[in-house]
């Protein structure tokens, strides 16, 4: 499989007058052709924050400290503007979280789509009426015809989640990054989507980063996935060995909230994400860790591979 | 088609508008202390001149017979003759109109032509000192009073520099002061409107997606920010410009200006009850038609708009 985004060591942070917030902090992974990489984590734990690095949309206060982004062999982090504009929707795209708010309320869809392909192939936006509405097939767009006239405000959240996904899809590109996509939509239209950003895989080819609080939705989708703590990945392996064998404390916390013993009560894990500004010494996790050891305060763990999978805790090293 | 019935239904709600306001305003103006005969008679008429002047203006007549008078003959058409130039009242306002409507066109053309790009900028840099001037302007341009800038602007430019005419009317040139005056106490409201209209709009998620389609600077600025902040920007605009067409009473006044706020002042001080409320009669007509423009354009700017005004015809 060919690699097509290599992410080094990548630090985002975002200079508030409170304080400097690492909400990426040393996060390193790589992605292959065709790959579904599932991002899982809290709020808070920077998840969010690597989508808008990687799809270029970073706006200050938040900056890029360090790190690469190596993406089809091009560091994305010494891109300016005008090759960040060529290369945004054409080669990497984004879905996003909450459709209504992320579609402009003013223009009905099928112009909001068609601006893609204006914005990367020039010419007039009604040109691209056709090319819209097959796109709207695609999705599965109930009424295609007559969907590309509507606004926003008159269609249900699901239709304006397959509004956002056709403009991403729309010039097939290498890497779709959905933050949350399902987050805002009920469960049936949830699974038609997950289903269809599949379809959408088998079909381009497209890579797909697919960042969710809901780690169960990723171990159906993903074929790996990542699990972030405090802007660091304390876990990273194929969505199976996650399932069956997680190392890392936190993930195995995340695991068991979804598969409650039967006699237990709703299960969490204590505590919550800690200040991004202030971080924890040593592991960011150990205040909440059930399985925390005195050095876990002291030394920051680092990150190992252990049969091929990353995991960042101090119960592998040495 | 819509938009006709919306006009037709806006229309007719206007008329009763008018009926109302045509009442109110007919009894506010006969609560002014003063008596138009003995200002016409002078200070040194008898009584009886007095009463006869009454008589041939009706004004011995009880109230409502008056009203019923006064709005028999509006309903014709008719708003009545005036006291003072003995011409009727709406050929005193259309001889007036113009110049009213010109200097109420250029001053809202201006402040706008100045004050949205100053906001916008402001918006696009929240630190400069484009921004700063923007605060700086709102607050001085709204506390300096029209007549005080007036006074320096004429200091400066007719009595100093000797470049424009002080007063009157007559050439484009007779425009500049007076509109400069009145776009100068708009602009700093308008200014700050528009920065905190664009600033939302650049904040919204929409122009995030947009940034994500690959769309250029141009395009996310003109298509995705200006015109989802059009709508308070209108709606300030349409306020002042409604303001101004019922004369702009200080501004005319400082630089002798034939519009139709002098028209009302002077009407006011002579008595003139047939004139007086001819002139506010139009100014209440005219904010009631900027309104009607200004939703027909909500609706052109905001599809959910035109939903809402369509259906409430």
């Amino acid at each position: 499989m060919s690699e097509i985004l290599r992410v080094e060591d990548l630090r985002v942070y975002y200079h508030l007058p409170q304080g400097v917030v690492k909400a990426v902090d040393g996060v390193s992974f790589s992605l292959n052709r065709g790959e579904i990489l599932g991002v899982a984590g809290e709020s808070g734990s920077g998840k969010s924050t690597l989508a808008l690095a990687l799809a270029g949309l970073l706006r200050p206060p938040a900056v890029i400290e360090s790190g690469r982004i190596i993406f089809n062999g091009l560091d994305l982090t010494r891109l300016g503007e005008g090759e960040w504009r060529r290369l945004r929707g054409r080669k990497i795209s984004m879905v996003f979280q909450d459709p209504s708010t992320y579609l402009n309320p003013v223009y009905t869809s099928g112009f909001q789509v068609a601006e893609v392909y204006e914005a990367h192939r020039g010419g007039r936006i009604s040109r691209y009426m056709d090319l819209v509405k097959d796109l709207y097939r695609k999705v599965k767009m109930a009424d295609p015809e007559r969907r590309v006239h509507s606004y926003p405000h008159q269609m249900s959240g699901g239709m304006k989640q397959r509004v956002l996904i056709s403009m991403a899809i729309a010039e097939k590109p290498d890497l779709i990054i959905a933050d949350e996509p399902t987050s805002a939509l009920d469960v049936t239209i949830q699974a038609e989507i997950i289903e269809l950003l599949r379809e959408i895989r088998a079909e381009t080819g497209s890579s797909i980063i697919f960042i969710t609080h809901d780690l169960a939705l990723l171990l159906e989708i993903a074929d790996r996935i990542m699990i972030m703590y405090a802007g660091k990945i304390v876990e990273l392996g194929r969505s199976s060995e996650i399932r069956e064998k997680p190392l890392h404390p936190y993930t195995r916390g995340l695991l068991s909230v979804l598969k409650p013993e039967r006699k237990q009560k709703l299960a969490s894990i204590p505590g919550s994400i800690p200040s991004l500004i202030d971080p924890p010494k040593g592991c960011r996790f150990h205040p909440r860790c059930p399985m925390a050891m005195p050095e876990c305060s002291r030394i920051e763990p680092k990150t190992i591979k252990v049969n091929g999978r990353i995991v960042s805790c101090l119960l592998y090293e040495g | 088609m819509s938009l006709v019935n919306y006009v037709i239904y806006r229309l007719s709600q206007a008329f009763i508008t008018f009926l109302g306001a045509s009442l109110l305003i007919f009894l506010f103006v006969r609560l002014l202390p003063g008596d138009p005969a003995r200002l016409i008679a002078g200070p040194e008429a008898l009584e009886e001149d007095i009463q006869m002047i009454r008589a041939q203006l009706g004004l011995d007549r009880p109230l409502y017979e008056q009203f019923a008078t006064y709005m028999v003959s509006l309903l014709k058409g008719d708003l009545g003759t005036s006291i003072k130039y003995s011409t009727p009242v709406l050929d005193e306002i259309l001889a007036r109109l113009p110049y009213t409507l010109v200097l109420a066109f250029t001053a809202e053309a201006l402040a706008v032509a100045a004050a949205v790009p100053l906001g916008i900028l402001a918006a696009l840099k929240p630190r400069s000192l484009v921004s700063q001037l923007v605060s700086v302007l709102a607050v001085v341009g709204a506390s300096l009073p029209v007549f005080w800038t007036g006074l320096m602007l004429i200091f400066i430019f007719s009595v100093e520099l000797k470049l424009l005419p002080s007063s009157g009317s007559g050439s484009p040139k007779h425009l500049i002061l007076p509109s400069v005056t009145l776009a100068f106490f708009l602009i700093g409201n308008l200014a700050r409107i528009t920065r905190a209209a664009v600033m939302e709009s650049l904040a919204s998620n929409h122009v995030v997606t947009a940034r994500a389609k690959g769309l250029s600077l141009g395009k996310i600025l003109t298509r995705h920010v200006l015109r989802n902040s059009l709508i308070p920007i209108l709606t300030v605009a349409s306020v002042q410009l409604g303001a101004l067409l019922g004369g702009a009473v200080v501004t005319e006044t400082v630089f002798a200006w034939p519009g139709i706020g002098s028209l009302l002042i002077d009407s006011l001080f002579f008595r003139d009850y047939p004139l007086a409320q001819g002139v506010i009669m139009f100014t209440v007509g005219a904010f009631i038609l900027i309104n009607i423009v200004t939703d027909i354009l909500y609706a052109l700017v905001d599809p959910r708009v035109r939903e809402v005004l369509w259906k409430t015809v």
